[in-house]
Order: structure tokens, then sequence, then C-alpha cells
């Protein structure tokens, strides 16, 4: 176990580390960025900005460095300056990236010149990387800044601030369709081809081939919209507060920012989440308990005269169980990470929906961060699913 | 008179036999088929030319007679152009899209797993190492960053012309608009292969012990025609029903990303772009997003019965490995869905 423990720990690291790569090279070929909004409007009369200007703004958001380094100083906030030792400081001078690139001028035989990029005319030392506020590495929890969305904002604080609600739903409405789909599941497998079970694995058929956008947008038709024009009890389709009061038919005023007011808001995203999960659950269940219910040791609990209830939930359920615990090896990313189409759909203000939104508007240091935190979990998430295997079903061995 | 012929019938022919039998599975090939040649003859079928902008006309109610006259069987959009039209054009984008993504990707999944499953050594421990590296990524995000990215700097990535002129006529789009679908395809290839290529090769990885694959070696048989004559076939049943599931995770996957606005973009119509269009004007126009949703809905609904009718069809023989194959693609499925897409 210990060994099996330490391998897993160095795979996991590795993989890590290799995403990071992979998810920083993503950054690097990333269009857009902070300058290039900048370009296009410093065209437009008064607000010229100087070569200054870019210096700075090149400088804040480390792109006069050169790629290894903002690379490790962009996962665990190295080199941020002269490595000292002893009291010694060395590599003061040597460079790190180069702020303004120097030109040379080609002459070529035909009489015309052109100006290229040749050597640097000032370049950025690791003396100079001493004074510049730097991140302690994403691999230590610090995600550095936000470029767009909140401009120079810890990105820390906005995933603080979006986390409650992506919790919130996504914790509540695993819970329910866990609680839900595993007994209709059981059910419709120990009653197989009854009418309940035939009606199940339809309902079940179709709800895990809807995509989860069209389920979203028919309710918003069916219980905001239409029933908010036919006067009766509506749902507020978006956002997870209201700003001001508002009336629904039934139940009166609600309050801005009550609980009724949250409750309401909440209803519809984690409908459509249980529903889609149940589907998905049910099916895995009710399959998983057909290859169990028919094995030797099955009949051999019901020859001994157990109790039905007794051999199903206590004999078949158990080892049926087992597959199904694979499956939560995504909930812990799922718990963190949101759902980004559902959250899009009600404008839920959780995690999902900043993803979709910091891709959309090219702040790709949050989206790089949110996707850093779900390969954790998402790694941390598959470790303890083979821990809990092993010792669920002692003829796993891990090793 | 015909002497009755005692030549058996072939394994297409017994489970074509058997999936005839399936009603609903057969009523929803026919549904597709029929979208389908409806959206390769879209230049004679659309009543309009696909981006025919008249503001006067805007948001006409579907079954209503616009501004000037004109009628829309599906309504007008916020650009007045015609629903049904971009309706037509659009199954040939999505469809299309999601039939080459899957066909491609499942032929290399297939001869990845079945070279690393069929010789085994370093080979496979390679190719099971990349696959269980690129299975930690979550795939949607993945796939979100990689086309936002994509799109962005569409111009300046180098597509060669033959490509995305024989997209753009099979899709009936210009060949700029065809740069992006094949951008898009791409990404969706490059992350979609991994899951057919593990699963092939588990399959291969129990075929080739079997005794005839061992006498066929004995005989003097060469690796190449082992693993495509005997290998391979056996392995095929469960690669079909994993090939319809993908195409509608596939078809589903591609709308949700236009939906979101990184797939393929407006004026290129696809069903998912549509409903997003339709989604910012639903508290107006109710009726809007029904109109493109109802075709996601109804292809989507019909490759899984398909899938599950062939399902049926396929030889009872490998019945086992089949269910195992399901329960695979279920967990796969459930376990995609628990990453953040949903």
């Amino acid at each position: 176990m210990a060994t099996f423990l330490t391998r897993r720990i160095i795979q996991m690291f590795v993989v890590l580390i290799a995403s990071a790569l992979v998810s920083f090279g993503l950054l690097y070929i990333a269009p857009g960025g902070p300058l290039s909004g900048l370009r296009q409007s410093q065209n437009s009369g008064r607000n010229k900005i100087s070569n200054e200007d870019i210096l700075r703004i090149k400088e804040r958001f480390e792109l006069d460095l050169y790629l290894p380094y903002r690379f490790s100083r962009w996962l665990i906030g190295f080199p941020s300056g002269p490595i000292t030792i002893a009291g010694q400081s060395f590599f003061g001078n040597t460079m790190a990236g180069c702020a303004i690139p120097g030109q040379a001028r080609l002459r070529y035989p035909d009489g015309h010149t052109e100006i290229i990029e040749d050597g640097c005319q000032k370049a950025v030392t690791f003396a100079d990387l001493t004074g510049r506020r730097s991140s302690r590495g994403i691999l230590f929890g610090d995600f550095g800044l936000s470029q767009v969305i909140l401009r120079d904002r810890p990105i820390a604080s906005l995933i603080a601030s979006r986390l409650p609600y992506t919790l919130q739903l996504m914790g509540i409405s695993s819970l329910i369709a866990l609680l839900i789909g595993v007994p209709l599941g059981v059910y419709s497998a120990v009653r197989q081809y009854s009418r309940f079970d035939y009606t199940m694995t339809t309902i079940s058929f179709v709800g895990s081939s809807i995509p989860t956008f069209v389920i979203g947008i028919i309710c918003i038709l069916i219980f905001a919209i239409a029933a908010k024009e036919a006067g009766l009890l509506y749902l507020p389709p978006g956002n997870a507060v209201a700003n001001s009061d508002y009336v629904v038919p039934f139940i009166g005023n609600v309050v801005a920012e009550s609980s009724l007011d949250r409750f309401l808001h909440f209803v519809m995203p984690c409908t459509v989440l249980v529903f889609v999960n149940i589907a998905g659950y049910s099916r895995f269940i009710r399959s998983g308990m057909l290859e169990v219910l028919r094995l030797d040791y099955v009949r051999t609990a019901r020859a001994k005269g157990l109790q039905e209830r007794t051999v199903v939930l206590k004999h078949a359920l158990r080892n049926a169980m087992l597959p199904f615990i694979t499956i939560m090896a995504g909930v812990l990313a799922e718990l963190f990470g949101g759902a980004a189409i559902t959250e899009s759909i009600f404008n839920w203000p959780g995690l999902g929906r900043l993803l979709v939104d910091s891709i959309g508007r090219n702040d790709y240091s949050v989206a790089m961060a949110l996707t850093m935190v779900s390969i954790f979990l998402l790694l941390i998430g598959y470790l303890i699913t083979d821990i809990l295997y092993s010792i669920l079903d002692p003829r796993i061995r891990l090793s | 008179m015909t002497t009755p012929t005692a030549r058996p019938a072939s394994q297409g022919q017994l489970i074509w036999r058997r999936f005839r039998k399936h009603t609903v599975a057969m009523v929803c090939l026919g549904i597709l088929i029929a979208i389908y040649v409806a959206s390769m003859l879209a230049p004679w079928i659309a009543p309009y030319p696909r981006d025919a902008i008249s503001l006067g006309n805007a948001y006409t109610t579907p079954f209503q007679h616009a501004a000037d006259g004109s009628y829309h069987f599906f309504g007008t959009d916020h650009l007045g152009r015609d629903l049904f039209t971009r309706l037509i054009y659009a199954a040939r984008v999505s469809l299309t899209t999601a039939l080459i993504v899957v066909t491609i990707s499942t032929l290399i999944g297939i001869v990845i797993g079945l070279v690393a499953g069929y010789f085994g050594g370093w080979i496979d421990n390679l190719v099971t190492r990349f696959i269980e590296f690129i299975s930690t990524f979550p795939t949607f995000t993945l796939l979100l960053i990689a086309s936002a990215i994509v799109i962005q700097s569409s111009e300046a990535i180098p597509i060669p012309g033959f490509v995305s002129f024989t997209i753009g006529a099979i899709m009936a789009i210009s060949e700029r608009e065809a740069n992006q679908v094949v951008l898009i395809i791409t990404i969706f290839i490059i992350l979609g292969w991994t899951g057919v290529a593990r699963f092939v090769r588990g399959m291969v990885l129990s075929i080739r012990e079997q005794q005839y694959v061992e006498s066929s070696r004995a005989l003097g048989a060469s690796h190449l025609y082992n693993m495509f004559i005997h290998v391979l076939p056996n392995a095929l049943p469960p690669i079909i029903i994993a090939y319809t599931l993908g195409l509608s995770g596939t078809l589903v996957a591609e709308s949700g990303l236009s939906f979101l606005g990184f797939g393929i973009q407006d004026p290129t119509p696809s069903w998912g772009n549509m409903l997003s269009f339709a989604n910012s004007y639903m508290f107006s126009y109710p009726w809007m997003p029904l109109v493109p949703a109802l075709p996601i809905l109804v292809c989507s609904l019909a490759i899984n019965y398909i899938g599950d009718g062939l399902r049926d069809a396929l030889d009872p023989r490998v019945q086992t490995e089949i269910r195992r194959a399901q329960r695979d693609a279920q967990l796969a499925a459930i376990r995609e869905r628990s990453k953040p897409q949903s």
C-alpha cells in the first residue's frame, strides 16, 4: 500500500507538471492578451500610448521575459531575483528576457532595405526581477492576477467569490441525484422487463441522450416564461439572487436576496442537473445489478432462505456499487468545477460560467488557474477511488 | 421453378434482419437518413438563400407571413434570415462534422488500439500511458480553450487548400468558412480517438489469446493478415456500437460548443450557434429556441435508438462482450459528464 501510494503520488505529480506545461503552452499561443486591445485603442486620438506605457504593461504581465522563465515563475514563483547564497548573489547579470528587441537593417543587393529584429537592445536581467511583484507560483496556491474580467484582482479572490455558488449547486444536485438514482436503478433491475422498468429505462434513455442545454432551455420556456404568462407560479430563470423584489403568484412578494428568493432561483438549474444525473446513475446501477443478480452467490443467498430484501440490498447491491465508485472520481472535480453549460444557461454565478467567461474574454490566466484546479481535483479523485476500491473489494490488490 | 439456394445468409444479412425487427430503430434510421438527404439537397429544397438578410422581416413567427408578405415556415431570426433554410444548411454542417469526426477518430483509434493490443510490449505500454495521460485532462475544458484559441487565430493556421475545398463542397459553405470548421473537426479528432483506442485495445487483448489466432499464426499467416482478418472482425460489433454512441456524443458536444460561442461561428449555420442566438431572444420570442432545439433533440435521440437497435441486432455470441462494452461506454459517458461540461 505504501509503495503504491508513493508511486501514485509521484505519478500524479508528473502528470500535474505535464498538464501545467500543456496549459501554459496553450496560454502562450493564445491570441489577445493585455496588449492587443491597447494597440487598437491607441489610434483613437488623445490617449495615445507611449512606448514607456507599453514597456510598463509588458513588465506587469511579464511579457518581456523569456518563455521558460515565465513558465517557472508562473508555476513555482522562481526566479524572483538574483539567487542569493550565503549573502552573495549570483546570476545578477544573467538575461531573463528582453524588454526592447534590437533592430538590424538588412540591405539587399537590389537596393531595398528591411528592418529585422536582431539581438536585444534593452535586456531584463535577474537583478531587474527583484522589485517586481511576483506570484508564489500556482503549485503553491497563488494563481496570480486576472487580466480582463476583474483587472489586477487576484484570481484566488475571484474563485472564492464564485465557489460557494458552485458548491451549493453541484453538491445538492449530486446528492439528490444519488439518493433518487440508485434506488430507481436497483428497483428496475429487480423488476426487470416490468412496466416500471420499461418506463424508467425509456425515461433515462431519453434523459441521457438529450443535451443539457436543450433541457435547460425547455425548462426556462415552460417554468419561467410560459408559467409567468399564464399567471401561474413561475421560477426566476437567471442568476442566483434577484436585484429587486418581485411578486410570484401563490407565494406573494419575494424579497430580493431572501432565502426564498435564493431557493426559487436554485430550483431550476438544480432540477436540470438532477434529471441528467439520475438518468446516468440509474442506468449504470441497473446494468450493474442485472449482472450481479445472475451470479451464483445471489442464488445461494436466496437458497439459504434469506429475505429478498436482504439478498438485494446486502448481497447484490454492495457488489453492484463497486464499479459505481469509479464514477465518483469525477464528482470531486465536478463539485469544485461546476457545470459550464448549465451554469451558462441559467446565468448561475459559479465556476463553470467563470471558465466560459474567462475563455470568451481572453482572460487566459483565469482559465488556466481553473483548468489546473480541476485537473488537480480529478487526480485526487482518481487516487481516492482507487484506494476506496481496494478497501471495498478485497480481490483487488494495489501494487 | 427456382431451387432454394443452400447458401447461408452472411453475417451482415443476419444483423440487418435482426435490426429490421427493432421498429423504433428503423424509424429513427429513416428519419436520420431523410434529414441528411434533405440537407444534401439544401440548395433545391431551401426556399430562400442561406444568408439572405432582410431586417424588415426579422422575428417573424413560424407559420406566419412576414412584414413584406413572404412566408416563412419556421419564422425568421434577428436578421430576418429564414430559419427553415438555415436549419437545413445547418443539418449539413452539424451532421457532416459529427460524421467526419467520429469516422476519422474511430479509424485512428482502431489502428492504434489494434497495434497496441496485438503486439503488447513497449508499444502497448507507451500507448496506454499516453491515453491515461490524455484522459486526466478535463476534455470539455480543453475543447473550449483549444477552439477559442483556434477560432480567433484561424487566419494564421495554414490548412491544405484541398481539405477546406472538399469540406466546403460537402457542407455547401465557402472555403473561408470551411477553414474554421476544419479546425474544429481537427480538435475533436485529436481529443476523440483515445476513447476508441483504449476500448479496441481491451477487446484485442482478449481476442489475440483465442486459439484460432494462434493456429493461424502457426500456419504462417503474417501479423498484418492476422490483425485485419482474424482479430478486427471479431472486435467489430462493439466498435460499431461505440461508433453510433460517439456520433450522438459529438453532435451534442459540437452543438454545446457552438452554443457557448466557441464552435462553428455565424454566418456558417450550425444547430448549436442558431440555438445560441435564439437563446438571447427567448424572452421576447419564446418560440425561437424551439426551432433549432428540435433537430438536435430528434437527431441525438434517433442516433441513440439506432445504437440500441444495433446492440440487439449484433451477434448474440458476443452478447457478453457487448454488455461489457455498453457498460464501459456508459461509464465513460458518465465520467465524461462528471467533468465540468453538463
